[in-house]
């Protein structure tokens, strides 16, 4: 397929994960702190801007750090790369310039979700029905992947979708943890179930734990799972899949091979030495490796489609260089 | 006069270039006044050209590159038998310029084009002119192009590329292809059809066409020309050089011509990848020995007469 | 019995589309009628809220430039169709078939041939020189078949007295074929029940016609089975939706010029999995912009080296670089006598009355009676700069003196034509619209017009401005399929021919 409508929906993919991740987060932290007091509350949303590394960017608009701030920030701040809107219109965007491969539903489900989101009005449903707004733009995500899932053909286009998808959910989880691992510092029950909800992931959690809110057992989970779809292992998994596709048999690519590593470490980790480690230097490792994937990606696949920058020769006679 | 000329132009880029695609229009033309005798392109790094005859009748050689290259050389070599230009003869009256045949064959060399898009200015020096040189259309051209030589001084570097005509009068300075345009320019104000011409004059000094100065056995080492032609009705295309104010004669070897500049020039091309380059236009001409010619008839007789009435 | 939409309906003493001048409805539009009035104006109101919704989700959406930094609009398609009848349509495209391949020959003779036309004093040599659409540079460089508009779009109108008259000729890239692919799915969708009764052509082959007959240009190089790409400006081109449509619907990429590169004359597209070569080019972007190395420098939509690509054969460019000559506007007035001169047939489709005003005793004509008549620019498409003299201010007429005293090649006037009008649903009634048709041809070896094409409706009351970009709407546009007494008609027709023919060979 063309190199730019891979790049396209691999981004689109990265966009639209993003924005359900940035919901459900925002979700989760602002319910869980109905009870909680004003430097706890700083506490959380400080935590959530790390989750979506976008601390620097919040810091830089000189707002204070509050529920209404930081969720005004992260879901209607247009001047936001990483707000909602922003991810949403950007997956539309993405999407628009592919979309003879891809199916017309695919793309009305995008595009009802964009045109819905410019027709709400964001600022109030912010502060008066945030559960609601949230759970919205969760559903629409999920049904952008169920649609996308049910309608696209199997082709090199479906592959770089879910490969933008499932890398950015690996890397999202993996700094969800590293997160809540370092911020709060001996983080209890409540976080710990409140990390799950972020990541979808209570009810998985509570089948295979029967009860036990062990901080190791839920690490392992969001991050080792083999059977939980969100886990930083099954992204990577996923994405795996995605690119050996892709080689259809030939030599393995770069992409694919530093997956591989990536999927074999995860794959094969023991999550008590794992813990006992310096497993916040484990995270950061781990969520570079996965940056490395997607650079290997661009320089495999969509390298030579930016800045063909076109230059000009001029030469008169009589004037020329001399 | 039999010349053999090497164009030769290098490109140095600032960086690895990813691709270019390039336009050369070099090769003389051949028609009643010459007669090419060998042309030959060469790129380096060797490249496919491509080679066609454009709207113009000029000859055209593409090459492109796509592979990582950090410089690029095109030569283009040629010899040429420029033959004796004749003079207009007879009278052309105005009358004749304004005939529909005439109009409808010539329209494209009346209009304004980018490089010749002339000024009220213009227009009125021009029309002084006319009026002073009388009916005889030989006459006006003769004037139009004199009015270059006394507007206009030659000077390098004072002008930019592709200035328009109105600057170059009103400043006074200019190279060859500004002289042209101004002739142009001035021509087509005043309804007489004229383009640009692009090619290559055998002389050390492009202002200067003095055969006692001329030393023939020696090279030259110039760049390309630019004069321009007058269309004279009934007779043909009248071809002057303003830049030494001349009639064009056995020196000259026409590549081309076109509305402007833009219809003949001799390289255009666009690359990517990097973010400059270095371009070093050269041209090399030397006169064979085997070819035997008539001293020039230059400056014409028409020419000095002309003078002779200001 | 009539429903409450047309209870005041008035034709106004325009030619009317569904009514006689008596009030009559005409004979092929009483089934739609009697269809129509089953529903309530309610029930109308609430299909056209779907139809917006459903329009608007889909995206099928232009771009207007000038209000901000552009906006997505859908096209409003008005519920009440328009039918043609077999009979009409066969003249339509009889005198379609005739144009077209008139314009083809004219161009080919132009950029290829040895100026026939030009040599036989048909049309003078400068009004081509002279023309925007000329270009230099498509000097030379060959068309398969002579194919050089591969697709075109004819504006058609009905004067008053019903003839139908070409207005326009659209050479370059006509836009609007997917709204009338879209409109029909529409139609099928919102009002299925007007289907019934009545036998409408289909016009959704129009993907498969389209890919055929760029097959049929490829150069010998692309073998029995071309790569074939369509090439857009990008997502902010005003028309966006129709490329990608097209590309959709022959299944084949839509390419930017980013992701092409020519390579020893031969064109490339990057693909994941490296170069691949391109053979048929259907390209939505202006010659301008093709190729920085021969036409605009500072162009980043086209393709470096393209025209040189094209010129060696290696690639096929669609439509042919510099067809826009032939839908100069001025050039447009000589069409009739191309035709007579390349096909020796009188014109089936008359043009409007048609005034070039660089000559001076027409020109001193039109300037006399400038607020009767339409002044157009020659080169520009999309009803951009247009005085319509009886609705222009005296201001705008004046502007319009100034305009042509100025540059008299670059304007035509035309007689005004009292566009034919359509019912059309406002509110909760109808009113008569003026409305256009905008066929669509496609020539490769033959010649294929898809049935009906786009009919633009001026929304506003009294407007004669169809364009899109104006303000106007569209309707699905019905061909009725040929009755069966018609075909019976047809057939005995025929066998009488073959056996008069076989006489006179025995004879």
């Amino acid at each position: 397929m063309l190199a730019r409508d891979a790049e396209n929906l691999f981004w689109a993919g990265r966009y639209l994960e993003r924005a359900e991740d940035t919901a459900r987060l925002l979700d989760v932290t602002y319910h869980g702190l109905l009870e909680a007091n004003v430097a706890e509350q700083r506490a959380a949303w400080l935590s959530a801007l790390e989750a979506v590394g976008l601390s620097e960017a919040f810091a830089a608009t000189d707002r204070q750090v509050t529920a209404a701030n930081v969720s005004e920030f992260l879901v209607r701040d247009s001047e936001n790369p990483g707000s909602i809107v922003s991810a949403v219109e950007a997956a539309r965007e993405n999407v628009r310039t592919v979309r003879e491969s891809l199916s017309t539903e695919c793309w009305e489900a995008i595009n009802s979700f964009c045109l819905s989101m410019r027709s709400r009005n964001l600022e109030i449903e912010i502060e008066q029905q945030p559960h609601e707004l949230y759970g919205f733009i969760r559903r629409q995500c999920q049904t952008v992947a169920g649609v996308a899932s049910e309608t696209l053909a199997r082709d090199d286009g479906w592959r770089f979708l879910r490969l933008g998808w499932n890398l950015e959910r690996a890397e999202w989880t993996c700094r969800l943890l590293r997160v809540r691992q370092v911020h709060l510092e001996a983080p209890g029950f409540h976080e710990w179930v409140g990390t799950l909800r972020s990541a979808s992931a209570l009810e998985a959690y509570r089948r295979t734990s029967r009860g036990s809110m062990d901080p190791a057992d839920v690490i392992e989970f969001l991050l080792l799972s083999d059977s939980f779809p969100r886990s930083v292992f099954f992204a990577i998994r996923s994405a795996e899949t995605s690119l050996r596709e892709l080689c259809a048999g030939d030599e393995p690519s770069q992409p694919l091979r530093l997956v591989g590593r990536l999927r074999a470490e995860l794959e094969f980790a023991d999550p008590r030495e794992l813990l006992s480690g310096d497993f916040e230097g484990e995270l950061i490792g781990i969520e570079r490796a996965i940056r490395g994937v997607c650079t290997a990606v661009g320089v495999q696949y969509f390298i030579n489609i930016h800045d063909v920058d076109l230059h000009m020769l001029q030469l008169f006679p009589g004037a020329g260089v001399e | 006069m039999r010349l053999d000329i090497r164009y030769r132009t290098t490109f140095i880029y600032d960086d690895i270039v990813s691709e270019s695609q390039n336009e050369l229009r070099a090769c003389p033309i051949a028609d009643e006044y010459q007669e090419l005798i060998r042309y030959r392109v060469t790129v380096s790094p060797a490249t496919k050209v491509a080679s066609y005859i454009d709207y113009w009748g000029t000859r055209v050689d593409t090459f492109g590159h796509r592979s990582p290259h950090v410089g690029l050389e095109v030569l283009a070599e040629a010899t040429v038998e420029t033959k004796p230009r004749p003079q207009p003869t007879g009278a052309s009256r105005p009358e004749a310029l304004a005939d529909p045949q005439f109009l409808d064959t010539h329209a494209e060399f009346l209009e304004r084009t980018p490089h010749c898009d002339w000024g009220q200015r213009v227009t009125d020096l021009a029309a002084e002119q006319v009026r002073l040189a009388g009916p005889d259309v030989v006459s006006r051209i003769l004037a139009l192009h004199r009015l270059v030589g006394t507007s206009v001084e030659y000077r390098k570097g004072i002008t930019e590329v592709g200035e328009p005509v109105d600057e170059v009068l009103a400043h006074g300075y200019g190279v060859c292809q500004d002289f042209a345009h101004l002739a142009v320019s001035f021509c087509r104000s005043q309804a007489i059809p004229a383009r640009y011409v692009s090619g290559y004059l055998f002389t050390r000094d492009e202002t200067v066409l003095d055969d006692a100065e001329l030393n023939d056995d020696e090279p030259v080492r110039v760049q390309t020309h630019a004069w321009f032609e007058a269309a004279l009705p009934g007779w043909g295309w009248f071809a002057l050089d303003p830049t030494n104010q001349q009639a064009v004669g056995q020196r000259h070897v026409k590549i081309g011509h076109g509305r402007d500049y833009d219809d003949v020039q001799p390289l255009r091309g666009v690359f990517s990848g990097a973010a400059g380059a270095m371009v070093t236009p050269d041209v090399e001409i030397r006169r064979l020995a085997m070819a035997e010619t008539a001293p020039p008839a230059l400056p014409g007789r028409l020419l000095q007469q002309h003078q002779q009435q200001q | 019995m009539a429903s409450d939409l047309f209870s005041e309906y008035d034709t106004e003493g325009f030619f009317d589309e569904v009514f006689e001048a008596t009030g009559a409805p005409r004979p092929h539009y009483a089934g739609l009628l009697k269809r129509l009035s089953y529903f309530s104006a309610e029930e109308l109101a609430r299909r056209e809220r779907r139809r917006d919704a459903a329009f608007r989700n889909q995206g099928i959406t232009f771009t207007v430039y000038g209000e901000d930094e552009g906006i997505e609009r859908t096209f409003p398609m008005d519920l009440m169709p328009r039918v043609i009848t077999a009979a009409e349509w066969a003249h339509i495209e009889a005198g379609l078939e005739q144009r077209v391949t008139v314009l083809n020959q004219f161009l080919d003779d132009l950029y290829v041939g040895e100026r026939a036309a030009i040599r036989d004093g048909v049309i003078p040599w400068w009004v081509v020189t002279s023309s925007d659409g000329f270009s230099r540079e498509a000097f030379g460089i060959p068309m398969p078949r002579g194919a050089r508009c591969l697709v075109a779009g004819i504006d058609l109108v009905r004067d008053g007295e019903g003839t139908y008259r070409v207005l326009e000729d659209n050479l370059r890239s006509p836009s609007g074929i997917s709204y009338v692919v879209e409109n029909r799915v529409a139609m099928t969708r919102l009002l299925p029940q007007m289907f019934t009764d009545t036998p409408v052509r289909p016009v959704d082959h129009y993907g498969r016609s389209l890919l055929g007959a760029l097959n049929r240009v490829a150069p010998a190089a692309g073998g029995d089975d071309p790569t074939v790409v369509v090439l857009t400006p990008g997502v902010f081109n005003s028309a966006y939706f129709e490329h990608v449509f097209l590309a959709a619907h022959m299944g084949v990429e839509l390419v930017e010029g980013r992701d092409l590169v020519v390579d020893d004359q031969v064109v490339y597209m990057r693909t994941t999995k490296g170069l691949k070569r391109v053979d048929v080019i259907y390209r939505r972007i202006d010659d301008a912009f093709l190729d920085p190395v021969v036409f605009r420098a500072d162009s980043s939509l086209g393709v470096p080296g393209l025209m040189s690509a094209a010129r060696v054969g290696s690639v096929t460019i669609v439509n042919a670089v510099g067809n826009g000559v032939a839908d100069d506007k001025a050039v447009y007035a000589y069409v009739p006598e191309l035709i007579r001169y390349y096909s020796g047939e009188e014109p089936i489709l008359p043009n409007v009355e048609t005034y070039l005003l660089w000559d001076p005793d027409q020109r001193a004509a039109v300037l006399d009676r400038l607020d009767q008549l339409v002044i157009k620019p020659v080169a520009e498409a999309g009803g951009y700069g247009i005085t319509i003299g009886p609705a222009a201010s005296e201001q705008d007429l004046e502007k319009c003196r100034r305009d042509i005293l100025s540059d008299p090649r670059n304007w035509i006037a035309q007689e005004v034509v009292s566009l034919s009008r359509h019912p059309t649903l406002i509110g909760d009634h109808a009113e008569g619209r003026h409305v256009d048709l905008r066929p669509f041809v496609l020539t490769s070896d033959v010649v294929e017009v898809i049935p009906g094409g786009l009919t633009r409706v001026a929304m506003k009351k009294g407007s004669l401005v169809v364009n899109s970009s104006q303000g106007g709407g569209s309707k699905d546009t019905w061909v009725l399929a040929r009755t069966r007494d018609e075909l019976e008609a047809d057939v005995v027709a025929s066998s009488v021919n073959v056996e008069s023919g076989s006489t006179e060979v025995s004879a």
